[in-house]
């Protein structure tokens, strides 16, 4: 009978009784009489919040209103309380205190005068939308188009259940906007089968779709291009092409990482960050075939044909951000993915000597993307020794072109980004010689930098440094701040035996552990935690990838791209 | 008869304490109680009030747990096929020994009996008991809706033959008094021979206030049959002619000949329903000419309909209302789909025009005397040009709207509003042209007759009404709901109302005799939301416990129960043809439930009319499809002539 104790619910205190009782002028309410009164207006508070509930009912809310009570009052022929407007919910505020517990209500005063002295200013209140009406196809003969009126097919939170317990809703909702037949056929399939297979049939215009769009991303037409991302990045129904994108990209950065083709790795970047920004798609699912691919383009040893003349820095400056926006969407206690990313690199800054400088550039940052901690734990203590490394590249008689570039870019990046971590360690006053005894080589420039960000004191502005394409900007509210210098990465990541692994230095390659590439499953230097956790992953989606595979259609994604490749060549996308 | 003289003596007794001598030897004498001495009555003074009231003091309270207890052992250790049919008694009694034990200033014996018996009961009564067991005191008896209801009223109980015997054994038997008097005083049994029922029967039916219906409630003939169609074809010809002609003859002839095999409907509306009332059984305003143009024009249109069915379902245009969170209640849309009336918290009321034509104001009294009135199009130069919008409002309530309704022709509007009022608004003028005061509450729905000019209504003070638009006293009170009358709905042929109410019953009311002709309990709690079949023969009714009842009202049965929705039911709708139903609820969705196939299960045939037929159940084989929308609740669903499907919703952007 525990549960019973709600059946009779609460009653006011007789306290309260006694204080209202002061407030109205009545000195000492007896005992005796504040209970009998907290009883009974408890009652009655109860009965008029009763009557005000078919009041919410009738005007066909699930909220209980300020209005509703007034109007219940009103039945009653009491005279309601007139002031207590809430648009909305009201704003209870908790307070405790000497084993008390209060709620109240936040109140200011508003000083009317004041109000009407600024008539039509700023401050003055605004007027209410006006109520208009607005029209769409919630269905068209028995079928729901996925436009953005229409709630997406597979909301979020089922995706998101879906990715956790894949069996879950195998049999719900199995008929929702699908045609009754279909659904029908479905679901006899579904009770046949002893194992849970998911089938993924895409029908005949997805596959079109599917098509059309892929061929726009890494195609030559910008506008088109531009286009596919804005439906890649808005359009609801996705849900049941993402396995598909996903394979896309992933397949297409192991093979144009290969073939050095810095603009296809651009577009498929601009893919992930458009599927991303989606809305209606949760991407936990895909992330085992998405995160290689983005840390792909962040520390690959090489990603154009030119190094010294392309602007490879700008994807891994954009992979870099694409990956800490992951980071923050997905991070959870169960996948700890943020301490794996931020493990990847900075093992790459520890072997700072073998690592190749781009790699290392991307390296750094990765971590300078993923917030001030991370710069302040990991990237500081670094710097000196990734200073002496770009000291040797400016210095060295040896060094070429490529790393002296790559050691400038380092070195910018360093300066921007870490400053305004140190600005907040250090105590104002700046010394170069120290700076450049704690830094290195780095010191000087970074005591300057420092020194003016202090005169700013705004919170430095996080610009991006090179813009991508237009809508990249938003994610980052991380603070650039950076300086680093860098130890390479490098993911060769070709389906064969890799060709990238020539070079020198130490090298590490992530491989996805996909069941129909066993044999590129000789990790070199493999992170175990990551990998595991890829394989865990994918298993619920094997057949995804599978299905891609079979589709007849969809089956010459790697001609798509490489055709297109050659059409393409090195436009600079980064121009636009 | 002891009963009846133990009343008398407490009377008298009361007589004899105010003083009131003359009536007391008067009473005596009537009585024949001449000898009776006051002292012999032996009665202290609160057992005359009890006496009076309708629950005695008497007995120990520690009683009433002991006696309840033993009747729930007496019921769960039962036969089988009587348990189910014995259980039905324990709610009623339940909650008469709570009402007494607080009566009786035994709250805390009342509080511990509630407490330890209520979770036994059934899911769907557990809410008024927590009504219920707002009421600790016996001052909060006086004027709480709910123990009026169980005071006034008894709690009706069908039982077979064989397990009133039963229970009558057991009573007999145990002798409880407490027990016995409850039964007798608050318990009413009727009484039918045959099986009794099983536990599904059962849960069919149950869960009204006040318990079901009785057989004799669902005795009277309904005649649900529809009206037959003024034949426009021939009585006015030159009319019909006129209209082919301006459309050019061979178009508008060929859909009008199709029609009778294309739509089985029509053709059965021509023929005479057995089911039909008589005709001028309810007089209905006379077609005038504009009505007959507009029936013509509906039925070209109708001709052009799309036949729905599981392999052709109904396109759904969807009309959001953005920036009404909070702000809007009600919606409604005109029979020809040209207007959409929304009602708002703030008493306003706007309407929409979803044509291209818009919305203009009749032009004033000067200048409609220059208006030539012999010249066809007159209608149209009787308005301003100048006034066009497509959108207007309108002022006059003061309070929240909660309903509106579009009269036939278009000319009139209706709403109702928390003021108590129920508005008349002309859509020529757009101003308020009556006024109707009569209900003392809140006016919860309002619903035009299919034929115009007469309306319904009902309200917060627990009737519905019947008025016609040019009288301000209503026609008609239909009094019997035990609470609120949240929706009213006019049956297609106008005879007959029905009125769903939160005392969770159906009452079919007839608007000639002003009689109730059924009674229908199943709902488990407010029904918000009614629509009559196509045919006329079955009611849809779906409210607050998230499901849709089909009734048959030839005998006043449950035919069918779909669960499905997540949250109140607001709106049902069936399509033109009758071969699908809709559903519209706070949970978001829309849901298309196949009618036909229904219609086609239903044990129709083989019914017994003491006996509810099976109750379909079975939600997967009739539900069609399921559409989402994006947090938008659905206020109104209407089928266009073409049976295209409108839904108005409200954007909850939070």
């Amino acid at each position: 009978m525990s549960d019973m104790e709600p059946m009779y619910g609460t009653t006011l205190s007789t306290e309260s009784m006694k204080v209202i009782a002061e407030s109205i002028g009545v000195g000492n309410l007896p005992d005796e009489a504040a209970k009998d009164l907290a009883e009974d207006v408890s009652y009655r508070l109860k009965e008029i919040i009763q009557d005000a509930t078919k009041f919410m009912r009738q005007g066909r809310r699930q909220k209980l209103s300020t209005h509703d009570i007034d109007h219940a009052l009103k039945t009653k022929n009491i005279e309601p309380t007139y002031g207590f407007f809430a648009k909305d919910h009201i704003p209870f505020r908790f307070a405790s205190g000497g084993g008390r517990e209060l709620h109240f209500i936040e109140e200011k005063e508003i000083d009317l005068n004041e109000i009407i002295s600024m008539a039509g200013g700023p401050n003055w209140p605004k007027l209410p939308l006006e109520t208009n009406l607005r029209a769409h196809w919630l269905c068209i003969d028995g079928i729901q188009p996925t436009i953005p009126e229409n709630p997406p097919p597979v909301s979020k939170e089922v995706q998101k259940l879906e990715s956790v317990d894949p069996i879950s809703n195998r049999n719900s909702n199995a008929n929702i906007g699908k045609p009754g037949g279909k659904s029908h056929k479905l679901r006899n399939v579904e009770t046949v089968h002893v194992k849970q297979l998911a089938t993924h049939e895409l029908s005949v215009e997805q596959q079109l779709y599917y098509k059309e769009i892929t061929e726009a991303c890494v195609g030559s037409d910008e506008a088109r291009r531009v286009e596919a991302f804005q439906s890649l990045s808005a359009d609801p129904g996705l849900h049941e092409m993402l396995a598909r994108m996903c394979t896309f990209i992933a397949e297409g950065v192991r093979i144009n990482v290969v073939q050095n083709n810095l603009a296809i790795l651009i577009y498929l970047m601009r893919m992930v960050k458009a599927l991303l920004d989606n809305p209606s798609l949760y991407l936990e699912k895909y992330l085992h075939e998405l995160i290689p691919s983005v840390v792909t383009c962040i520390v690959s040893k090489q990603l154009c044909t030119r190094p010294e003349m392309d602007n490879h820095w700008a994807l891994r400056d954009f992979a870099s951000r694409l990956m800490a926006q992951i980071c923050k969407n997905f991070n959870t206690s169960t996948n700890n993915i943020q301490t794996r990313v931020t493990r990847i690199f900075s093992q790459a800054l520890a072997k700072n000597n073998q690592t190749p400088l781009a790699s290392l550039y991307g390296a750094i940052h990765g971590l300078c993307e993923l917030g001030s901690e991370v710069i302040k734990a990991l990237v500081i203590p670094k710097i000196k020794s990734i200073s002496e490394r770009i000291e040797t590249c400016f210095e060295g008689s040896n060094s070429s072109n490529v790393d002296k570039n790559a050691a400038g870019h380092i070195k910018t990046l360093l300066i921007k980004s870490v400053a305004p971590v140190l600005k907040t360690l250090r105590s104002p006053p700046d010394y170069i010689e120290e700076y450049k005894q704690e830094y290195g080589y780095i010191g000087p420039p970074l005591c300057t930098a420092v020194a003016k960000a202090r005169t700013q004191p705004t919170t430095i502005a996080p610009t991006t440094t090179i813009s991508i394409t237009n809508n990249t900007s938003q994610q980052q509210t991380s603070v650039n701040t950076n300086k680093t210098i860098s130890q390479a990465v490098v993911l060769g990541a070709s389906r064969g035996t890799a060709g990238t692994a020539t070079s020198g230095g130490q090298k590490f390659v992530i491989l996805q552990s996909r069941s129909q590439t066993p044999t590129t499953q000789q990790q070199v230097q493999q992170k175990p935690t990551q990998a595991t956790k890829l394989v865990v992953v994918c298993m619920p989606n094997a057949n995804h990838a599978q299905s891609t595979v079979t589709q007849s259609s969809l089956s010459s994604k790697p001609q798509v791209f490489v055709t297109q490749s050659n059409v393409e060549q090195f436009s600079n996308p980064l121009e636009e | 008869m002891d009963k009846d003289k133990s009343t008398m003596l407490a009377l008298l007794q009361l007589l004899h304490k105010y003083n009131f001598k003359d009536t007391e030897e008067l009473f005596r004498k009537e009585a024949n109680l001449i000898d009776v001495s006051i002292e012999d009555a032996q009665q202290s003074d609160s057992e005359v009030n009890s006496v009076l009231s309708a629950y005695k003091s008497e007995g120990d309270p520690a009683l009433y747990e002991k006696s309840y207890g033993e009747l729930k052992k007496f019921v769960e250790g039962s036969l089988d096929i009587y348990k189910h049919e014995l259980g039905t008694i324990l709610y009623p009694v339940l909650v008469h020994m709570y009402l007494e034990l607080i009566y009786n200033n035994h709250s805390d014996e009342g509080k511990q009996l509630v407490e330890k018996y209520s979770p036994n009961l059934e899911e769907y009564y557990q809410n008024d008991l927590k009504k219920l067991s707002h009421v600790t005191k016996r001052e909060h008896m006086a004027g709480n809706e709910l123990t009026d209801t169980f005071k006034s009223n008894q709690f009706i109980i069908r039982m077979s033959r064989d397990t009133l015997s039963i229970l009558k054994r057991y009573l007999q038997e145990k002798k409880h008094s407490i027990l016995l008097n409850i039964i007798q005083e608050h318990l009413y049994f009727d009484m039918y021979e045959g099986v009794a029922r099983n536990k599904n029967q059962i849960e069919a039916t149950s869960g009204a206030l006040v318990g079901e219906a009785t057989r004799q409630d669902n005795k009277a003939k309904v005649y649900y049959g529809l009206l037959k169609e003024p034949d426009i074809q021939c009585v006015p010809p030159s009319v019909t002619e006129e209209e082919e002609e301006d459309n050019g003859g061979p178009d508008s002839d060929k859909p009008k000949k199709k029609k009778p095999k294309k739509d089985p409907l029509f053709s059965k509306k021509t023929k005479s329903d057995p089911n039909a009332p008589p005709i001028g059984r309810m007089p209905l305003p006379n077609l005038k000419d504009v009505d007959k143009l507009e029936k013509i024009k509906a039925l070209r249109e109708a001709s052009k309909r799309v036949v729905l069915g599981p392999d052709s379902l109904p396109s759904i245009c969807f009309y959001t209302l953005m920036n009404s969170v909070n702000t809007v209640i009600s919606a409604e849309i005109a029979e020809d789909s040209s207007l959409l009336a929304v009602g708002f918290n703030d008493s306003a009321i706007k309407v929409w025009s979803l044509v291209p034509q818009k919305l203009r104001i009749m032009k004033d009294g000067e200048q409609l005397a220059d208006v030539e009135r012999e010249a066809e199009d007159v209608l149209v130069r009787m308005m301003d040009e100048k006034t066009a919008e497509t959108v207007r409002t309108l002022y006059g309530h003061s309070g929240p709207v909660y309903c509106l309704s579009f009269s036939p022709d278009r000319n009139l509007l209706l709403s109702c509003a928390e003021d108590g009022t129920v508005r008349l608004w002309s859509l020529h003028t757009w101003t308020c042209v009556v006024c109707y005061k009569g209900h003392l509450f809140p006016v919860w729905s309002v619903k035009f007759s299919p034929h115009g000019y007469y309306f319904a209504t009902g309200s917060h003070d627990k009737t519905a009404r019947l008025w016609a638009t040019d009288s301000h006293q209503p026609l008609r009170i239909f009094a019997g709901h035990y609470s609120d009358v949240d929706v009213v709905q006019f049956h297609p042929n106008s005879n007959y109302i029905a009125s769903g109410s939160s005392d969770m019953t159906i009452r079919l009311w007839d608007c000639v005799s002003g009689n109730q002709v059924r009674l229908m309990t199943g709902h488990k709690a407010p029904i918000y939301s009614l629509a009559f079949s196509a045919e006329g023969r079955f009611l849809a009714s779906a409210g607050a416990d998230s499901r849709i009842l089909i009734w048959d009202l030839a005998h006043g049965h449950l035919v069918a129960a779909l669960p499905s929705h997540t949250a109140s039911v607001y709106c049902l709708s069936f399509s033109r043809d009758g071969n699908i139903l809709v559903s519209g609820s706070l949970d978001c969705s829309i849901k298309l439930w196949d009618f036909t196939k229904l219609a086609e299960e239903m044990s129709l045939e083989d019914v017994n009319v003491s006996h509810n037929p099976d109750v379909k159940t079975c939600t997967e084989s009739y539900l069609l499809r399921s559409f989402g929308t994006k947090n938008s609740p659905i206020l109104a669903l209407h089928f266009t002539r073409r049976n295209l499907l409108f839904g108005i919703g409200r954007f909850d952007a939070s």
